[in-house]
């Protein structure tokens, strides 16, 4: 069968070299290995021809959070035997589903007892760094597996196989993510300070394996990488591949006993749960001089979407385009203001990942492989099926809201609350903006405290929801800052209406009506 | 030098214009980094930039009106071995105390630290480490 590598029509190139031959090369032991960091000098200073013929192979590096990764563990059979039903490995639920004593377990899956302080990926650590763990396993019992309870202490060299299998690595590129609201927010994209006050991004850039070969022309099923310290495979476009947009994915597989804990670190990100940094590198074969000018990308060409992750949906808005090589001067400019910046994934690992892997070749301990297929170059990434309406703040919010102004008395608010059964009164000012809030336990204080307007005891730093928002957004709000209600705000910040806890228990009638 | 006292001193004291008087005295300018009053009394944290003497002679006005002095040796530290320059930390300090090197290391400079603490939860494998005093 003649492989089918890459999804571009094919053209003639003036420069052609097999995988073949330059493994030849490096047996020989004078194949030209540089890092892709090195290339984008290269093609720029001789052009992709020349960089071409020079170059036989460039390597990629990136160390980052990769939250779709886990490993597949076989524990071998327990005397008397088990089925297992569930599994724990230090508190951790591995995924059991799967035949007796095979289990999957998942970066991101959280301890029973340390919560965000330990989690899947902490596991994966700790087991390549050969620590004991302890094995808890539940099960129903059958007449072939009679036991219902084990537990135990194992590390890898105690158990069968420890394969490192990661459904999503590697993105060819990712988002930058700010932060317009005015609180504080905790994302898998970390910690993201109020009013755009900075900016996380994560890959590495013109160091990132798939943006060197952005038409699937050299990487495919079966191309051996960097995984973690050891050499693994590529086995499957990744989930969620999307070449089109150039957010390509790769699945990867590894045998995780000979992997590094340099490369593969547990991870908590605040607020927000536990992951895997892994570290992965791939080999560039310069096949033609295509490839060589792909892998001659810099960071000035590879852009990306400063995104605002205040919005609690899935489009999120986009604030402007961004280069990598903006991100990684440290500093974006955001309305005129100069931002910090936050990488999230380690340049320097990835730089050295690209220099270890460069090493494995020219000492002949890494030969390229020729893929046995192409990945997809025109697969897209579809949203989420959804058979029933997401309530938003319009649907549910309270339009006719007695407001107050400033000026008003204590007494006419008092008034007020005497007259309607509510407990949140909006003051806006002449315009019908909103300016504060008061409740009845201001009011309550103010009579008792002989305050005389209503300016001088109202909440003027009001949480606010508009009207697009997600009723669980809001939900969230609530329960966050330990308040009943939130006033509905337009861009304007006029108002609109009022969300309160009595308006959400409506929902218990029937979701989205 | 930067040197960093950290001043402790009961509600009582909290009516006296002590730091004031000791500025006036000393013509040192120091830096508050953090204050707070509380029903069990003050506590002010001082970065003072002077010569070691000048420090000496400022510290030991502020004993002689009655206040505790503790001289703060070293408050924050970044575990290099495990810290991987993932940099998460870097958007967050407000003062360029964590800051990136040409080679793209993350490093700290302890006089630039005000204490904040926004780091230390944001370290993905937690290399950041607050030292109370």
């Amino acid at each position: 069968m003649v492989p089918e590598i890459g999804g571009i029509g094919l053209t003639k190139t003036k420069v052609n070299k097999s995988v073949a031959e330059i493994n030849d090369r490096i047996r020989r032991g004078d194949a030209v290995v540089v890092t892709a960091e090195e290339m984008v000098e290269i093609v720029r200073e001789r052009g992709e021809v020349a960089a071409a013929k020079e170059v036989d192979i460039v390597t990629t590096g990136t160390f980052g959070a990769m939250c779709s990764s886990g490993a597949w563990l076989n524990f071998g059979h327990a005397d008397p035997p088990i089925k297992m039903q569930r599994v724990w490995l230090n508190d951790v639920e591995a995924y059991a589903g799967v035949a007796a004593v095979d289990a999957y377990i998942g970066a991101t899956q959280l301890s029973e007892t340390h919560g965000f302080e330990y989690g899947g990926g902490h596991v994966i650590e700790d087991l390549i760094r050969g620590k004991k763990i302890d094995v808890r396993a539940i099960a129903y019992g059958t007449d072939c597996y009679p036991r219902k309870e084990l537990e135990t202490t194992i590390t890898k060299d105690d158990i069968n196989q420890a394969v490192l299998c990661n459904p999503r690595n590697a993105y060819q590129r990712y988002v930058a993510a700010t932060n317009s609201r005015d609180e504080t927010i905790y994302t898998y994209m970390g910690t993201l300070l109020p009013n755009y006050g900075n900016v996380t991004y994560s890959g590495s850039g013109s160091l990132s394996p798939l943006h060197n070969d952005p038409n699937y022309e050299t990487i495919g099923i079966g191309t051996r990488i960097f995984l973690g310290g050891a050499q693994g495979y590529i086995f499957w476009e990744g989930t969620q591949h999307a070449p089109t947009k150039t957010m390509g994915t790769i699945m990867t597989i590894g045998n995780l006993k000979e992997m590094d804990a340099r490369y593969i670190r547990g991870v908590t990100i605040e607020n927000y749960g536990t992951s895997l940094y892994v570290g992965l590198g791939i080999p560039i074969p310069i096949i033609n001089e295509r490839v060589a000018k792909t892998t001659g990308v810099s960071d000035d060409e590879i852009k990306t979407d400063l995104t605002d992750y205040g919005a609690p949906r899935r489009g999120r808005p986009i604030l402007r385009e961004v280069t990598y090589s903006e991100l990684k001067s440290g500093k974006v400019e955001i309305n005129g203001n100069e931002v910090l910046v936050s990488p999230l994934s380690s340049l320097k690992w990835a730089r050295e990942i690209s220099g270890v892997l460069k090493k494995w070749i020219e000492e002949k301990r890494f030969f390229l492989s020729q893929p046995v297929e192409g990945l997809s170059t025109d697969q897209v990434f579809k949203p989420m099926k959804q058979i029933t309406a997401v309530p938003f703040v319009r649907n549910l919010m309270t339009r006719e809201v007695v407001t107050a102004k400033p000026s008003d008395s204590i007494a006419s608010a008092a008034k007020i609350f005497a007259k309607r059964n509510f407990d949140h009164l909006p003051i806006v000012d002449a315009k019908g903006r909103l300016v504060g809030i008061a409740t009845s336990w201001d009011i309550a204080v103010a009579v008792g405290t002989g305050k005389k307007k209503l300016s001088e005891v109202l909440t003027s730093k009001v949480i606010t929801a508009t009207e697009d928002e997600p009723v669980d957004a809001v939900a969230r709000k609530l329960e966050k800052h330990k308040i009943s209600g939130v006033p509905v705000i337009n861009a304007r910040g006029e108002l609109r209406g009022i969300l309160t806890n009595q308006d959400l228990s409506k929902l218990l009638g029937g979701r989205g009506r | 030098m930067t040197r960093k006292v950290l001043l402790r001193y009961s509600t009582q004291k909290a009516t006296e214009p002590i730091l004031a008087s000791v500025i006036k005295k000393t013509e040192i300018l120091p830096n508050i980094l953090y204050a707070e009053l509380s029903t069990k009394g003050g506590e002010i944290l001082l970065s003072i930039d002077a010569p070691d003497k000048e420090v000496d002679k400022t510290i030991a006005l502020f004993k002689r009106k009655g206040v505790e002095v503790q001289e703060i040796k070293r408050a924050i530290e970044l575990d290099r071995d495990s810290c991987f320059d993932c940099g998460a930390c870097l958007s967050l300090c407000p003062t360029g105390a964590l800051y990136m090197t040409d080679d793209k290391s993350v490093e700290l400079d302890e006089d630039k630290c005000i204490y904040c603490e926004l780091c230390v939860p944001s370290c993905p494998v937690r290399a950041l480490k607050l030292s109370r005093f």
